[in-house]
C-alpha cells in the first residue's frame, strides 16, 4: 500500500507536470497563427486573398498582385454580388456565361463541418418535420424519433409515450425499401428556422444510403443509388437555397460526394481526401465554383472546384507550424471528449 | 470494532452528512422541478429540442455540490482527529492501523454514496417521466463526473487533513486542485463516457494517498 | 526483573539538530518511572518514540519485547496511553466514549470507569469539549483504568491541571499502579508531582541521560553543599577545576561572591577531601538534603 501510494503520487505529479508545464509554455509563447482569407476567383481563375495580419487589410492574389477594395469586389463578382449590384457593377456574364443577380444570390451557400461536432456522443433523438404542410413556415413536430434495431420509433413529447401506429407505418415503409436496422448514420437539420425541409439522410446497417422525410404525415423514403465500392461514412444534409443539392457525404475512403437534386445523382468532388473525423471543412460555394478549405493541425488546404461536375479548378495550401512542445492534455479541438492524450 | 469505528465517525459527521444529504437531494429536486416548470411553460417539445440541439442539461446547478460535500465531509471527519493529535488515540487502539484507516474511509465513502445515490435517483426518476431514456440517461451520465469528483474531493480532503506537516499539506493541496480540475472539463454532454471508468479507478487509488499521510503521521513528521 | 520497556541506541535529530545519540534505558516491571529533563532535552521526543508516533533516526524501542513500530495490536492493548493535555475525543460524551473504547478491549472494566466518573460533577451526556481540563483528566484516567493495561505511558500528565486535580490524579494513579503491579512511564513538568508518584527517575540533560536511579536514593543521598571560599576573585578557574574534580561528581558548582554552592551524592568527608585535594581554601562547609526539585535543578543547572 505504501509503495503503491508513493508510485501513484509520483504518477499524479507527473501527470500534472506533463499537463500544465507545456500548456504554460505554449500559453506564454504562442502567437495566434492566422492565415489570409483565401477564396477562388472565377475572374482571375486563381486564388485571391485578404491578408489581415498587418494593420490594414491587404487585397492580393497568389501572384502577389495588389488590389483595391473595389477591384477585389469585381474579381469576386459572385461573392460580392450584393455590393456590386448596389453599385450597378454586377456583370451580365462571366466568361461568356450569362449570370443574373437573383440566380447568383440563390446559389450562394456556406457549409462547415468540424471534427468536434462529429466526435461527440449524440443524443440519438431526432425530430422529423412535416415537409409539405401547405404552410409557408415550417413547424417543429409534436413527436421525436429514435432508430434502433427494431425500427424507427416515434415518441409523443407531451406524454413521453410511443406512437405505435406511426412507428409501425414508417418502419414498414423503410423495411419495404430494404433498409436494414439499425441506422449507422442519421443526418438532418431539425429546426424550423430554414427555407424548406428535406428530412434526413440515413445509412443503414449494410451501408446503403437513404433519404427520409415526412410529407402530409406519411413517409417519403428513397434509396439513393451509389456508385460501385462507395460505402457512405459521414452524412451531411445541406438544404441549400438553390435546392439543387440534397447533401454531402464522405465514404470509407474519405472521398467527398455531392448528392444532386433532382434525381439523387451522386458525384464525387475532385479533391484528394477529406477526413471529417480529423479535419475541418468549410465550403464557400456560388453559382460557378466552390472553394473548399480543409484544415488539419499541420496544414490548411484550399481546393477550387466547378459546380457542374465538381472537377478541380485549382489548389493551394499553407503549412501550419505545429507546436514543438509535447505534453499531455485532456480536451482537444478535434473532439468533444475528455480523455488523456499526448500531443 | 467495525461498528465502534462507524459509531465514532458518525458522531463527528452526523450534522455534516445530514446537511449533505439534504443539500444533494434538495438540488436534485430543484433541478427536476425546474425542468417540470419549463415543460409546463414552454411545452415538452421545446425542452426536448433544446436538450437535443443545444446540449442543455438542466443539471448544471448541482455541478460543484458533490465536490463541496466531499471536501466538507473529509474535513468534518478528519479535522477532529488532528485536533491536538487525537489521531494518536485512534491509532493506539488495538486494531491494525491500515484496517482502521480503511474502515474510516469506507464510512466516508458509504456516507457520500448515500447522498449521491439519493441525489441521482431523485434526479433520474422525474426526468425519466418526461424525457425518453436517451435524454434522461444523457443528463445523468453527464453529471456522473461531478459525483466522481465528490468522492475524489473526499479522499483528497482526508489526505490533506491527515498530513502532519504544512509544507507537504500545501503540496498536496496543489496536486488535489489540479486533479479535481480534470473532472470539470466537459466541452459537451457525455464527454466522459469513455474516460470515466478509468478516472474512477484513479479515484479508488487515491485511498493509497491517505495511507501515506497516516504513515507520515505515525513517523512523527514535523515542519 | 523483566524489562517492560527497552530502548536501544536511540538517536534522533530534528532536521540537523541532534537531540540525542545512542540513548539506552530499560524500565523494569512494576515500577513507576518518571522522565525528568529541562525543555529541549528530548522528553517529548522520547515519549513520542515510546508511544510509536515518532520514528527515531536510529535505534529501536521494545515494549513487552516487541518493536513499537511494528507492534501486534493485541500487544498494544496492554499499553495505556495518555497524550499531552489529557486529550480525548472532544466530540464524545462520557457515555459515548466509554461505549466506543469498550468495543476494542475484551477485558474492559466498565465499573472502574463509571466509579471515577461518579465523582465528577458532570452529566453523562456532557461532551468532553465542554469540560474543564481537570474533568477531562479524570475521563482520560478513567478510560485507562477501564482498559486496565499492564503499562501506562503518560505524557505530561500535570499539564493544565490545578493543584487539586493534580493531587487527585497522582494519588489515584499511584494507588492503582501499586495495587495492580502496573508499570508506568511518565513525564511531567512539575517535579513535586513526580516526587509523590514515581519510584525511579531518569534525568535527561542535553543529548544524554544524566542519571537513572530510584528517587529514594536521590532523596536520601543527594546533598546540596555550601561553603565560603576566599578564591572568589579567580572564580572562573575555580568553578572549572571543581567541575572536573572527582570525576564530575560535584554537580553545577556556582559562586555568588564568596559563597560556593554545588550538589553531590558524595558524603561530607568525601567532598571535603576533594576540596582539599584541589587545594581550594574553604570554610563553614555545610550540607543539606533536598527534595527532588532542588536535586534536579542542582544536577541540571538553572540555565
Amino acid at each position: 500500500m505504501k509503495t503503491f501510494g508513493k508510485i501513484f503520487l509520483g504518477f499524479l505529479t507527473a501527470v500534472i507536470i506533463l499537463w500544465q508545464l507545456p500548456w504554460l509554455a505554449t500559453f506564454a509563447s504562442s502567437k495566434p497563427s492566422r492565415h489570409p482569407f483565401t477564396v477562388y476567383s472565377c475572374m482571375i481563375q486563381d486564388f485571391a486573398m485578404i491578408d489581415a495580419s498587418g494593420d490594414e487589410l491587404v487585397y492580393t492574389d497568389r501572384q502577389g498582385r495588389i488590389y483595391t477594395e473595389e477591384q477585389f469586389d469585381s474579381i469576386l463578382p459572385l461573392l460580392y454580388a450584393r455590393q456590386l449590384f448596389s453599385e450597378g457593377r454586377f456583370p451580365t456574364e462571366i466568361h461568356g456565361r450569362p449570370v443574373r443577380f437573383q440566380e447568383a444570390r440563390r446559389h450562394d451557400f456556406f457549409f462547415r463541418s468540424s471534427p468536434r461536432d462529429i466526435n461527440k456522443v449524440k443524443p440519438g433523438i431526432y425530430f422529423l418535420l412535416e415537409s409539405m404542410s401547405g404552410r409557408v413556415d415550417l413547424e417543429m413536430p409534436d413527436d421525436a424519433f429514435r432508430v434502433n434495431a427494431r425500427g424507427i420509433e416515434f415518441i409523443d413529447m407531451e406524454t413521453n409515450t410511443l406512437k405505435p401506429e406511426k412507428s409501425r407505418i414508417f418502419t414498414e415503409m423503410m423495411k419495404s425499401k430494404g433498409f436494414v436496422f439499425p441506422a449507422r448514420q442519421i443526418s438532418g437539420n431539425p429546426t424550423a428556422q430554414k427555407e424548406y425541409d428535406e428530412g434526413y439522410l440515413l445509412s443503414d446497417a449494410e451501408g446503403r444510403l437513404y433519404h427520409l422525410k415526412m410529407m402530409r404525415g406519411t413517409p417519403y423514403f428513397r434509396q439513393i443509388p451509389l456508385p460501385e465500392d462507395v460505402r457512405p461514412e459521414h452524412l451531411f444534409l445541406t438544404e441549400v437555397e438553390a435546392r439543387d443539392m440534397l447533401g454531402l457525404f464522405t465514404d470509407t475512403q474519405n472521398r467527398l460526394y455531392v448528392i444532386r437534386m433532382p434525381g439523387y445523382s451522386v458525384q464525387a468532388v475532385d479533391i484528394p481526401s477529406f477526413d471529417p473525423e480529423q479535419e475541418n471543412l468549410s465550403i464557400l460555394g456560388n453559382l460557378l465554383d466552390w472553394t473548399l478549405t480543409i484544415s488539419s493541425p499541420d496544414s490548411v488546404r484550399y481546393y477550387a472546384v466547378e459546380t457542374s461536375g465538381f472537377s478541380s479548378l485549382g489548389r493551394y495550401s499553407y503549412a501550419r507550424e505545429s507546436s514543438r512542445i509535447h505534453g499531455l492534455c485532456f480536451t482537444s479541438s478535434a473532439d468533444s471528449y475528455v480523455k488523456p492524450r499526448f500531443y | 470494532m467495525f461498528k465502534a469505528v462507524f459509531f465514532k465517525e458518525w458522531l463527528k459527521t452526523r450534522w455534516c452528512l445530514s446537511a449533505a444529504f439534504v443539500l444533494c437531494s434538495g438540488f436534485s429536486i430543484y433541478i427536476a422541478s425546474r425542468v417540470m416548470k419549463a415543460i409546463e411553460l414552454q411545452g415538452a417539445g421545446h425542452i426536448w429540442e433544446v436538450t437535443v440541439s443545444r446540449d442543455a442539461l438542466f443539471a448544471e446547478p448541482i455541478t460543484f455540490v458533490p465536490l463541496l460535500i466531499g471536501l466538507a465531509l473529509g474535513l468534518f471527519q478528519y479535522f477532529p482527529e488532528m485536533q491536538r493529535k487525537c489521531f494518536k488515540l485512534t491509532l493506539h487502539l488495538p486494531y491494525p492501523a491500515l484496517r482502521m484507516t480503511l474502515v474510516m474511509l469506507l464510512y466516508g465513502l458509504l456516507g457520500l454514496s448515500l447522498c449521491f445515490v439519493a441525489s441521482l435517483i431523485l434526479l433520474w426518476i422525474p426526468l425519466a417521466q418526461v424525457f425518453p431514456s436517451e435524454l434522461s440517461s444523457r443528463i445523468v451520465l453527464s453529471s456522473l463526473p461531478w459525483f466522481a469528483a465528490g468522492y475524489a474531493a473526499y479522499l483528497f480532503s482526508a489526505w490533506i487533513t491527515l498530513e502532519p506537516t504544512w509544507k507537504r499539506r500545501v503540496f498536496n493541496m496543489i496536486v488535489a486542485a489540479f486533479c479535481l480540475k480534470i473532472f470539470f472539463m466537459a466541452p459537451a454532454p457525455e464527454a466522459y463516457n469513455a474516460f470515466l471508468p478509468w478516472l474512477s479507478l484513479c479515484v479508488i487509488a487515491l485511498i493509497s494517498l491517505v495511507w501515506l499521510s497516516v504513515l507520515r503521521f505515525k513517523a512523527g513528521k514535523q515542519d | 526483573m523483566e524489562a517492560i520497556i527497552e530502548c536501544r541506541n536511540l538517536t534522533h535529530f530534528y532536521g540537523k539538530r541532534l537531540i540525542y545519540e545512542n540513548l539506552n534505558f530499560k524500565v523494569p516491571e512494576g515500577r513507576i518511572l518518571g522522565l525528568l529533563g529541562k525543555n529541549g532535552t528530548g522528553k517529548t521526543t522520547t515519549i513520542n518514540i515510546l508511544s510509536g508516533y515518532l520514528e527515531p533516526r536510529k535505534g529501536e524501542c521494545l515494549i513487552f519485547g516487541e518493536n513499537i513500530r511494528s507492534m501486534n495490536p493485541a500487544t498494544r492493548a496492554r499499553i495505556g496511553l495518555l497524550i499531552e493535555g489529557h486529550v480525548q475525543y472532544q466530540f464524545m460524551t462520557i457515555r459515548q466514549i466509554e461505549r466506543f473504547y469498550s468495543a476494542f478491549y475484551p477485558q474492559w472494566r466498565k465499573d472502574a470507569y463509571y466509579e471515577l466518573m461518579a465523582k465528577l460533577k458532570v452529566a453523562p451526556g456532557q461532551r468532553i469539549a465542554n469540560m474543564s481540563c481537570g474533568q477531562r483528566s479524570q475521563v482520560a484516567l478513567g478510560l485507562i483504568l477501564a482498559q486496565n493495561p499492564d503499562l501506562l505511558v503518560l505524557d505530561d500528565f500535570s499539564l493544565g491541571l490545578d493543584p487539586g486535580y493534580r493531587r487527585l490524579f497522582v494519588e489515584y494513579l499511584r494507588e492503582y499502579a501499586k495495587a495492580e503491579g502496573k508499570t508506568v512511564f511518565l513525564t511531567s513538568h512539575i517535579i513535586q508531582d513526580m516526587e509523590r508518584l514515581v519510584d525511579d527517575c531518569i534525568i535527561m540533560d542535553y543529548g544524554r541521560i544524566l542519571l537513572q536511579c530510584p528517587v529514594a536514593q536521590i532523596l536520601s543521598n543527594f546533598r546540596i553543599y555550601r561553603c565560603q571560599t576566599d578564591e572568589y576573585r579567580n572564580g572562573e578557574a575555580l568553578l572549572q577545576s571543581l567541575s572536573q574534580a572527582g570525576g564530575g561528581k560535584l554537580y553545577h558548582p556556582s559562586l555568588i561572591r564568596q559563597n560556593l554552592e554545588f550538589g553531590s551524592f558524595l558524603s561530607d568527608a568525601e567532598v571535603g577531601r576533594i576540596l582539599r585535594q584541589e587545594q581550594i581554601g574553604y570554610s563553614q562547609l555545610r550540607s543539606e538534603r533536598v527534595g527532588l526539585e532542588d536535586a534536579f535543578l542542582s544536577m541540571t543547572g538553572k540555565y
